[in-house]
Parts: structure tokens; C-alpha cells; sequence
């Protein structure tokens, strides 16, 4: 059944041995390894000193709580943004160091200071932690705090799925994080590339870690999005109906219905790969009846709808950011929600855009284009909402309004050139070149600037305190600074006909907007600093910038209605929801007090390992199979089969917090939100246009763009 | 976190079970399946049995999937209903689209060996104006 | 569908939501595996395309041509056996509509058998295939027919393996909710089965004959 290998294989350690520790010859690595060894011995230090085990134990690595859990996404996303931040400098090195046949070699390399294989695998490993690693658990993450709040519930439908969910994607990270030191990492890119990547052209294990890594955070993403999906349909507070969904839960919602049928797909297309090359089959092999073009299709019915995942929710709080920030309802919001589904729906059907040059019939190719340009008119209509939005709005401009304009300004720029590709005569002058990776690169700092911008805005709803804005004003517009040096000159290259991917640059006229990029690269290294600094002192003076409920003064949603931080049970009693902009509304109506009384009695999920144990086992599982140890392959198998059956014998799964426990906590929060409108004193919101709060009323404009909870369209 | 109350023998997933119905799709099913196996080894031509075996399949999910999986709009299984809806024109454009796009590269970039048709594209082929 | 029209008075509105009974548990728990359900039939859908793709002429190289080993007549027998065990387990579900313990046990039972019976014609016939050099390995056709073939004979090798594990549940727990919402997802599950064995038997078996 199993394929043969070249090269040793040992029943014990399967192709495991001595010269796969790579961390012990290779120099770059050697030090990569030192750092993260002593980073790592930093941290378990540090928790061992303070005697944290048990509190890190009980309060997070067991939790259920869909805050803690989304929490610890965003921080496995930070991390591995951080470790695709690394890979794109050494990117940027070497295409900076090895122009023209006179450049000079180091460590080993030609030219530059990188061999082509070892760069093979730093852009792979780039292209896929910062999609598959990065974007998406800091997105998850963000979907998994919010939504439950924001529709008023107490958790998530499955809590025990979610934080599995959690810790599959944990176990893939951590396997890529493996590849670095043990072994290597694919090197033909961050899609794959068929059929470079069967057994015979790529025998090393470099593949098969790619191939496992991402099939762990694939099923990781799937289980989530069927979570979120029930909790979306199936757990609204009572009183809201569909039209008063709060916006970026319909972006959630339509999002994850884009994981939910995608991924699978994914899961095939990775699963075949498997196949060839485990068992010898030939889906994609060159001979033998494979069809290679079969994998690119695959992948990509996965791979488009898939950046519509990754930008839907970015859309979401944006969507979110620009009304609290322009004090005023979201212009359009029917319009919104339609405009979120009809992207989802039409990204089903684009997918050829990235294979225009397979040789598809002209029919096919003008088919897919048209449909790549249908986009356009949804993706337009939002942005028109949001400029309504702003229009005639009190804006605001605190950080997280900044990161969502930056946003919306790269999405302008990422659309056009998005366009531009879709043409599918213009796409056979430049695919695969540099001019691409901009337009791509335009799109996930979309993403990521919405991040960026979601993490300022609802911070204070999960810590109780405001970041500070000095320094963070500094990483902002470093990364202004850093975005405009790289891609600006990426966008003339790819028109000049650079190709992607290039381990050594023939043209040396190329060589001044590449040293252009380097310089960017410095600023974006310089916002990294500033970013440290914000956080450092936001810590560090945070008595000085506690908050209420509604933080910024003029929240809308649903969230903004519960204590800073949120207590672990959301909502001492469920609100029951009146209007679409639920806490505009109560603004309005005066109706704020967050302390009903009269206690009830709270069922919550408790904690448990199970979860954490099975990530575990998952783990082992895929590092069994990439470095083929049967046995452990088996044993992890056993394992898992045997923990989930046990698992749904125990009864013994909640626990009911008693109504004077509630009190307890209720009491301990003190609401400054109502403490503010008792006295009179607005909480602090900043700004050009001096104290704003949402209490008071905008006069109402005629045409019905007003503030008042209804809006029109 | 939930209505402890309630028997869950009460709940309306519950008492969807329906034993005529069961036997209803046990017999319509095997019927059709049956119909379709005959089809095939009558010897007809194969253009005709790709139709009709398409046709009888399609038919037979459709009534298996109101009569077992209860895919109506009842209050119970209105989501159920909806998400199934959600889904089909997915697995159309999944495997249509992608049947469009690799008939016309075979036929652009492979040579089209002497053997009769190899698929249900190369079928159509044949039967169309070639 | 408008805001205004439903506008509530601020007056009488109510802003909490008392005595609330939460959500039906039973209900969601149904529904998300559901969903699971059509993301597994994703999957069905992704290998079919791989099949429509990988059925030219030029992917059957080296191995014979499906119409010279498909044997009908066997997945027909298949048929029947997963037909009747989907039968078995829908009237396990009447069974507990009515409570009857002895019924439930009795029918999942059953279902199990039948479920058995099936996986053994199946393994016959492909081992059988097998020992005649027909296998995954020998072009991009078998891998894509064997792939789904297969992958479909794993679903009832877990839907058996889930009807003796809830067999152990129903003696040890009785109809608990717990019980109760794996009894109807496991009949999803099977049931489920029963309508992609429908694409499975038409698609690969029967067109296969007149590839
Ligand atoms: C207005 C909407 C958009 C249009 C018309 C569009 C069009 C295209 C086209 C035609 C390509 C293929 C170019 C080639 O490979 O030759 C492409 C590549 C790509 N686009 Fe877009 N796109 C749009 C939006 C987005 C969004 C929202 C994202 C991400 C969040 C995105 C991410 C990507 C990525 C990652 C690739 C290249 C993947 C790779 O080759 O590695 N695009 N786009
Ligand atoms: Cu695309």
C-alpha cells in the first residue's frame, strides 16, 4: 500500500534522524533557535517565578469561555504575525542584496545570503502562516469574542467544539513552527504547486509539514464556523429579529458560511495530495492518468472564496468602527447585509481568475472574468455606505476611525487593481509576477488594518481600559509610512514584468525600487517598535484610562451594554432587544441603567482539558504522519478515538452560578456609563470636535440620515 | 443555559420519527434504484442511459431527502430546509463549472484517443454536432 | 422589514429578558451537525468533480476500462442492505418516539447488522478487485473511483461504531437529552448516507458500466 521512500526510515522514529535537526547545522537557524530556546525559557520562567501554572491552567488552558478562547487566537495570531513579518524581511534582503550577476554571495549563497531553497521555503511559509496562521485566528478570534455578546448571549452553541476548534489551530501553528528547526518546510509556495510537490520531485518532509499543518487549521476553521453559525441562528436574545442584527454579525454570519462550504473542499484537494503521496495514487501525478490542473482547482474553489472570509469580517468592523465614530447609525444597512451576501455568493464563482492561463476555452475564461468583475458592485456599495456614513457625521478621529479609513483607502486601491487582474487578457501579461502579490498584498492590509483597528475599539470592552493614542499614532502612521515605500515600488515593478518568487534578480535597473522596498521594510520594522511601546504604555498607565460600558461614549451595539470588562457570563440577565442600534436607542430613550436586579440563577458550560489533550494528540498525529512513525500515527489515532467516546459518557458537563454570586460580581463592576449620565460628566472621548457623548441627540437632518436608532433604506 | 423541563422525548425532532413514511421511501427507493439498475443492463445506448440514470438519481434524492431527512419548512426543520437550499447550487457550480472548464482544456491540449467516450463530457461530445 | 415599522415605545419596552428559558439545546445541537452534515457532503461534491475531471479516456491508462469490472449487480445488493438498515434505524426513532427502550436497542441493533452486511459485500468486491490488479495506484481513475468508494464505506464504519457506542449510552443514561440529541443526529448521519450512496450507486457504479 505505502509508497517507497528514498532515503532511511526506522520503524522507531520513522524518517527522523540526527541530520534533520537542522537547527544544528544550518547558521541562520542556529540562531533563530537560540532566540526562540531562550524566549521560550523566558516565559515558562517567568510563569514558574510568579507560580502562575495554575491559574494559566484553570483560567485559560481549560477554558470554555468563547472571550478567553478568542483572546488566545488574536495571541497565536499576533505571534505568528510576527513570525511572518520575519520571513518577509529575509524576503526583502536578499532580493535587496542579490541584483545583478556582480552582487556578492554569503553563507553559502550565489548571490544575496539565501540559497534558493532555503528562500523556496521562507516565501512559502511567508505566503502561508500570514493567511492561513495569522489573519485567520486573529479574525476568529475577534468573530468568537464578539458575536455572542453582540446578539445578547451567554456563549457560544458548542463551547467544548471551540475551544478544540482553538487548539487544532494551536497544534498546526505549533507544527509550523516545528518545520524551522526540524526537518524543513515546503518550498514551492504557499498554494502548492502541483505536481513539484508529489513524492518524486519533493521527497523530503518539507511538503508533507505544509500539508498537515494546514489540514489542521482547515478542520480548526470549519469547526468554528459551524459554531458560530448555530450561535448566530439559534441563540439571539429574544427580540432580535434579523434586521436588528448588529452589522458585524451578519458579517460574521456570512463569512462563516464561506468556511463552512469552502473548506472542505480545501480539506479534499490537501487530502488528495496526501494520497499521492502516501499511498501512491495518481490524482495529480504528470503520468499515469493525473490531471495536475486538477489540483489548482481544487484549491482555488477553496482559495477565492477564502479571501472573501478573511475581508468580510474586516468589512464587519469596519462597518462597526465608522458609525461609533461618525455618531451616527450605519448609512445603508440593508444594503450592507445584501451587499455581504452577494460577495459571498459571487465569490463561489470566480475561481478560474487564478488559473486564466491554464488554457481553458475563451468561453470559460470571458465567463470567469465577468463574473470577477461582478464583485466590484457590491464591494463599491459599501464603500459608498461608509463614505455616507461619515457624510454629515461628528467624526471622530481616534485610532480605531484612523486603522478603519486606512483600511477603506487601501481597499480602493486593492479593488482597482483586483479589476485590473480580472481582465483576463491583462492577467496572461502579468501572472505570477509582482504586480499580483501587490494587489494582494493591498488586500490582507485591508485585513490587517481593520485588525489593527478592531483591537483598539474593543479593547476596553474586554480589559476595562483604552490603549494610549501617542504611540499608537506613531505605529499608525509608520505603517503608512512602510505600506506606501514597499508596495508603491512593487506596483511599477510588476508592470516593468517582474516575475514572483525570485531568489536572485537579473536587472540591476530594478535595483533602485527594490532598495526603495528595503527602506519600507525599515519603517514597517520601526512601527514594530512603536507597536511595543504602545502596548507597553497603555499597561503601564492603565488606572489613568479605566472605562465604563460604553467606552467610547457613543457605542451602538449590543456589546456596549454589558460591564468592562465583561464578566464570564456576558449579561447578568438576558437583554431583550428593542431597535437595531439597541444602545443608541436606550441612549435616546434614557433607558441605561446596566443594573436590573432581582437576580437569577446562571447554567454555564464548565471548564475542562479535554479539549487542550485532544490538540495535543492532534499534533502528534500530524508530526507521526509528516515524519511517517507509524506507531506514533497509530497511537495518536487510538488516542483521540478513544478521549472523544469517553468524553460523551460524562454527564457532569455545566455548573449553575446562584443568583447572590451574580450580585456579587454585578456589584463589583462599577458602570461608569450610568454613573456619567447620574452626574452629567461625559466620559472622556476626544477628538477635534471637543467632548462628544452619545447622549445627546444630533438635531435631526432632513432626509433621514440622523442618529436616532431607526435609519432609513 | 437551557429549558431542563422539557422531556426531551417531547421535543419535535423527536416525534418527526413517522414508520409509514420510513417504508414509504424503503420501497419508492428500491423501486427506482431497481428501474435504474435494469436501464443500465437493457443495453441501451449510452447517451440515453447517462440521462435517464441521472434522472432517476436526482429523483430518488429528492424524495429521500423530504421523506427521511424531513427537508421541509415545518418550525423544526426550517433551518435544516434552508441550509440544504444554501448548499445545492454550490455543489452544482463545484462540479458543473469545473466539468465546463476541463471539457474544453481536454479538448484544447489532449490528444482524443480512438476509444469511445471515456466520460460523461466526451459523451456529449459525440452526441452533440461533432 | 423596515426599522419603523417596528418601533417600539420606550415606554413599555421591556429591556430585560426575565425568567428567560434559553435557547432549545436539543435544537442547536441538531443543527450544527447538520451543518456538519453538508460540509461532508462538500466534500462528496469536491471528490465527484475530481471523478468528472479525472474520467477522460487519457486517465485510464494502464488499467482496464471501468465498464470491464463494475459490477453492478453487487452494489445493487449493497443497496438494498443500506436501504433496509436506513429502514431499521427510522423505526429505532419511532421506537423512541414512544419511549420504548427495548425498541430502540432492538432496531439500532439491527441497523448495525444490516450496516455490517453492507460493509461486507463491499469489502469482497473490492478486494476482489484488487486481487485482479485494479487498484488505486494503477491510474488517476482508480484513484478518484476508489477514493469515493471508500471514503464512503468509512462513513458507515463509523456509523456502526456510534450505533454500539450509543447503545451503551441508552443502558447506562436512558433517553437523557444528551441521549436523545445523539440518537437524531446519529439518524442524520445514517440517513444521510443512504442519499449519497443514491450519487455513489448512479454516478460511479451505473455510468460507470457505459463509460
Ligand atoms: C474587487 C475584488 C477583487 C478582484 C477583482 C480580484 C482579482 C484577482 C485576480 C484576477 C487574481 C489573480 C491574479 C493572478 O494570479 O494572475 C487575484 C489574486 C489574488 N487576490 Fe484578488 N481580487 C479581489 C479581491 C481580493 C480580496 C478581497 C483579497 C483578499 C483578502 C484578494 C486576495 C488575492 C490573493 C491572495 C491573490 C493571489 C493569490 C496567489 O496567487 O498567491 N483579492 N485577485
Ligand atoms: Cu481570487
Amino acid at each position: 500500500m505505502l509508497v517507497h521512500l528514498q532515503g532511511s526510515w526506522s520503524p522507531a522514529l520513522g524518517r527522523l534522524c540526527m541530520k534533520q535537526l537542522a537547527f544544528l547545522h544550518v547558521p541562520i537557524l542556529e540562531y533563530t533557535f537560540a532566540v526562540v530556546a531562550l524566549l521560550g525559557l523566558a516565559a515558562v520562567g517567568a510563569v514558574t517565578y510568579f507560580g502562575k501554572w495554575k491559574y494559566l491552567w484553570r483560567e485559560w488552558l481549560t477554558t470554555v469561555d468563547h472571550k478567553r478562547i478568542g483572546i488566545m487566537y488574536i495571541i497565536i495570531g499576533l505571534v505568528m504575525l510576527l513570525r511572518g513579518f520575519a520571513d518577509a524581511v529575509m524576503i526583502r534582503l536578499q532580493q535587496d542584496m542579490a541584483i545583478g550577476p556582480h552582487s556578492p554571495g554569503y553563507m553559502g549563497a550565489v548571490h544575496g545570503y539565501l540559497t534558493p531553497f532555503h528562500i523556496g521555503q521562507i516565501f512559502s511559509a511567508h505566503g502561508m502562516i500570514m493567511i492561513v496562521f495569522a489573519a485567520t485566528p486573529l479574525l476568529v478570534g475577534l468573530m468568537n469574542i464578539i458575536v455572542p455578546i453582540q446578539i445578547g448571549a451567554r456563549d457560544m452553541a458548542y463551547p467544548y467544539l471551540n475551544a478544540l476548534g482553538l487548539w487544532l489551530t494551536g497544534g498546526g501553528a505549533a507544527l509550523v513552527m516545528l518545520s524551522l528547526f526540524i526537518g524543513n518546510f515546503a518550498h514551492g509556495g504557499w498554494y502548492g504547486f502541483l505536481p513539484y510537490f508529489e513524492l518524486p520531485y519533493s521527497p523530503g518532509v518539507g511538503v508533507d509539514y505544509w500539508m498537515w499543518a494546514f489540514q489542521l487549521s482547515a478542520i480548526g476553521t470549519s469547526l468554528g464556523s459551524i459554531n458560530l453559525i448555530a450561535t448566530i441562528v439559534k441563540m439571539r436574545a429574544p427580540g432580535m429579529t434579523w434586521m436588528r442584527l448588529p452589522i458585524f454579525t451578519w458579517a460574521s454570519l456570512s463569512t462563516n458560511l464561506i468556511a463552512l462550504t469552502s473548506f472542505p473542499v480545501l480539506m479534499v484537494a490537501l487530502a488528495l495530495v496526501g494520497m499521492d503521496r502516501y499511498l501512491g495514487t495518481h490524482f495529480y501525478t504528470a503520468g499515469m492518468g493525473g490531471n495536475l490542473m486538477l489540483y489548482n482547482d481544487l484549491f482555488w474553489i477553496w482559495g477565492h472564496p477564502e479571501v472573501y472570509f478573511l475581508i468580510l469580517p474586516a468589512f464587519g468592523i469596519m462597518s462597526e468602527i465608522i458609525p461609533t465614530f461618525s455618531e451616527k447609525t450605519l448609512f445603508g444597512y440593508a444594503t450592507m447585509v445584501i451587499a455581504s451576501f452577494a460577495i459571498g455568493g459571487v465569490s463561489w464563482g470566480v475561481w478560474l481568475h487564478h488559473f486564466f492561463t491554464m488554457a481553458a476555452a475563451p468561453s470559460v475564461n470571458s465567463f470567469y472574468s465577468i463574473t470577477t468583475m461582478l464583485v466590484g458592485i457590491p464591494t463599491g456599495v459599501k464603500i459608498f455606505n461608509w463614505i455616507f456614513t461619515m457624510y454629515r457625521g461628528r467624526v471622530r478621529f481616534e485610532l480605531p476611525m484612523m486603522w478603519a479609513l486606512l483600511a477603506l483607502s487601501l481597499l480602493i486601491v486593492g479593488g482597482m487593481t483586483g479589476m485590473m487582474n480580472a481582465f483576463a487578457s491583462n492577467d496572461y501579461m502579468w501572472h505570477n509576477g509582482i504586480f499580483v502579490v501587490a494587489h494582494f498584498h493591498m488586500m490582507v492590509l485591508v485585513i490587517a488594518s481593520s485588525i489593527f483597528g478592531a483591537v483598539e475599539y474593543w479593547f476596553p470592552k474586554l480589559f476595562g481600559f483604552k490603549l494610549e493614542q501617542k504611540w499608537g499614532k506613531w505605529f499608525f502612521w509608520f505603517m503608512v509610512l512602510g505600506t506606501g515605500f514597499v508596495f508603491v515600488p512593487m506596483f511599477i515593478l510588476g508592470l516593468a514584468g517582474m516575475t514572483r518568487r525570485l531568489d536572485y534578480i537579473p536587472y540591476t535597473a530594478w535595483g533602485p525600487y527594490l532598495h526603495l522596498e528595503m527602506v519600507g521594510i525599515g519603517l514597517y520594522g520601526a512601527a514594530l517598535l512603536f507597536f511595543l511601546a504602545h502596548l507597553y504604555v497603555s499597561l503601564r498607565d492603565r488606572e489613568s484610562r479605566r472605562v465604563g460600558a460604553d467606552a467610547w461614549g457613543t457605542g451602538r451595539s449590543v456589546e456596549w451594554m454589558t460591564h468592562s470588562p465583561v464578566p464570564s457570563y456576558n449579561f447578568a440577565l438576558i437583554p431583550h432587544i428593542n431597535a437595531r442600534d439597541e444602545w443608541a436607542w436606550r441612549k435616546d430613550n434614557g433607558l441605561t441603567e446596566l443594573h436590573p436586579g432581582d437576580y437569577e440563577p446562571i447554567h454555564m458550560p464548565k471548564n475542562t482539558g479535554v479539549p487542550l489533550v485532544l490538540g495535543a494528540f492532534f499534533f502528534t498525529l500530524a508530526f507521526g504522519l509528516t515524519w511517517r512513525i507509524w506507531w506514533l500515527t497509530a497511537l495518536s489515532t487510538a488516542a483521540i478515538v478513544i478521549m472523544i467516546i469517553v468524553r460523551s459518557f460524562d454527564t457532569d458537563t455545566d455548573m449553575t452560578i446562584p443568583p447572590n454570586e451574580v450580585e456579587r460580581t454585578e456589584k463589583r463592576r462599577s458602570d461608569r456609563a450610568s454613573d456619567f449620565i447620574a452626574t452629567g460628566v461625559p466620559p472622556y472621548a476626544g477628538g477635534p470636535v471637543g467632548t462628544a457623548t452619545a447622549y445627546q441627540r444630533l438635531p435631526e437632518p432632513a432626509g433621514g440620515t440622523g442618529a436616532s436608532s431607526g435609519g432609513r433604506l | 443555559m437551557s429549558g431542563h423541563a422539557a422531556n426531551p422525548l417531547h421535543h419535535p425532532e423527536v416525534s418527526i420519527a413517522n414508520g409509514k413514511t420510513y417504508l414509504a421511501n424503503f420501497v419508492i427507493s428500491v423501486a427506482l434504484m431497481t428501474v435504474a439498475l435494469l436501464v443500465v443492463l437493457s443495453g441501451m445506448a449510452p447517451f440515453d442511459v447517462f440521462l435517464v440514470t441521472t434522472a432517476i438519481g436526482g429523483l430518488t434524492v429528492i424524495i429521500q431527502s423530504y421523506l427521511i431527512l424531513h427537508t421541509d419548512t415545518s418550525r423544526g426543520q426550517f433551518w435544516h430546509t434552508f441550509s440544504l437550499l444554501l448548499f445545492v447550487p454550490l455543489f452544482i457550480v463545484t462540479i458543473g463549472l469545473t466539468a465546463w472548464m476541463f471539457h474544453g482544456l481536454y479538448q484544447r491540449t489532449m490528444i482524443m484517443p480512438a476509444r469511445s467516450g471515456a466520460s460523461p463530457m466526451s459523451l456529449h461530445t459525440r452526441a452533440g454536432t461533432r | 422589514m423596515s426599522a419603523h415599522s417596528t418601533a417600539v415605545d420606550p415606554k413599555s419596552a421591556s429591556l430585560w429578558a426575565r425568567h428567560y428559558p434559553g435557547h432549545d439545546v436539543i435544537g442547536t445541537r441538531t443543527f450544527g451537525f447538520w451543518l456538519y452534515m453538508l460540509t461532508d457532503a462538500m466534500v462528496y461534491a469536491a471528490l465527484f468533480a475530481s471523478l468528472v475531471v479525472l474520467s477522460h479516456a487519457s486517465n485510464m491508462v494502464g488499467g482496464p476500462a471501468p465498464s470491464e469490472f463494475i459490477n453492478p449487480r453487487v452494489a445493487y445488493e449493497e443497496t438494498i442492505a443500506l436501504f433496509a438498515s436506513v429502514l431499521t434505524y427510522g423505526l429505532a426513532m419511532v421506537s423512541l418516539k414512544k419511549g420504548s427502550r427495548r425498541g430502540v436497542t432492538g432496531w439500532i441493533l439491527l441497523s448495525a447488522l444490516l450496516g455490517l452486511v453492507y460493509l461486507g459485500l463491499s469489502v469482497a468486491d473490492n478486494v476482489n478487485l484488487f486481487q485482479h490488479g485494479i487498484t488505486p495506484q494503477t491510474n488517476g481513475f482508480l484513484s478518484a473511483f476508489f477514493a469515493i468508494i471508500i471514503y464512503h464505506a468509512v462513513h458507515i464504519v463509523v456509523g456502526v461504531a456510534w450505533m454500539l457506542v450509543m447503545l451503551l449510552q441508552i443502558a447506562k443514561e436512558g433517553f437523557s437529552q444528551n441521549v436523545v440529541y445523539r440518537l437524531i443526529n446519529l439518524r442524520l448521519f445514517w440517513h444521510f448516507q443512504a442519499v449519497i450512496w443514491v450519487f455513489v450507486f448512479v454516478f460511479v457504479y451505473l455510468q460507470g458500466v457505459v463509460l
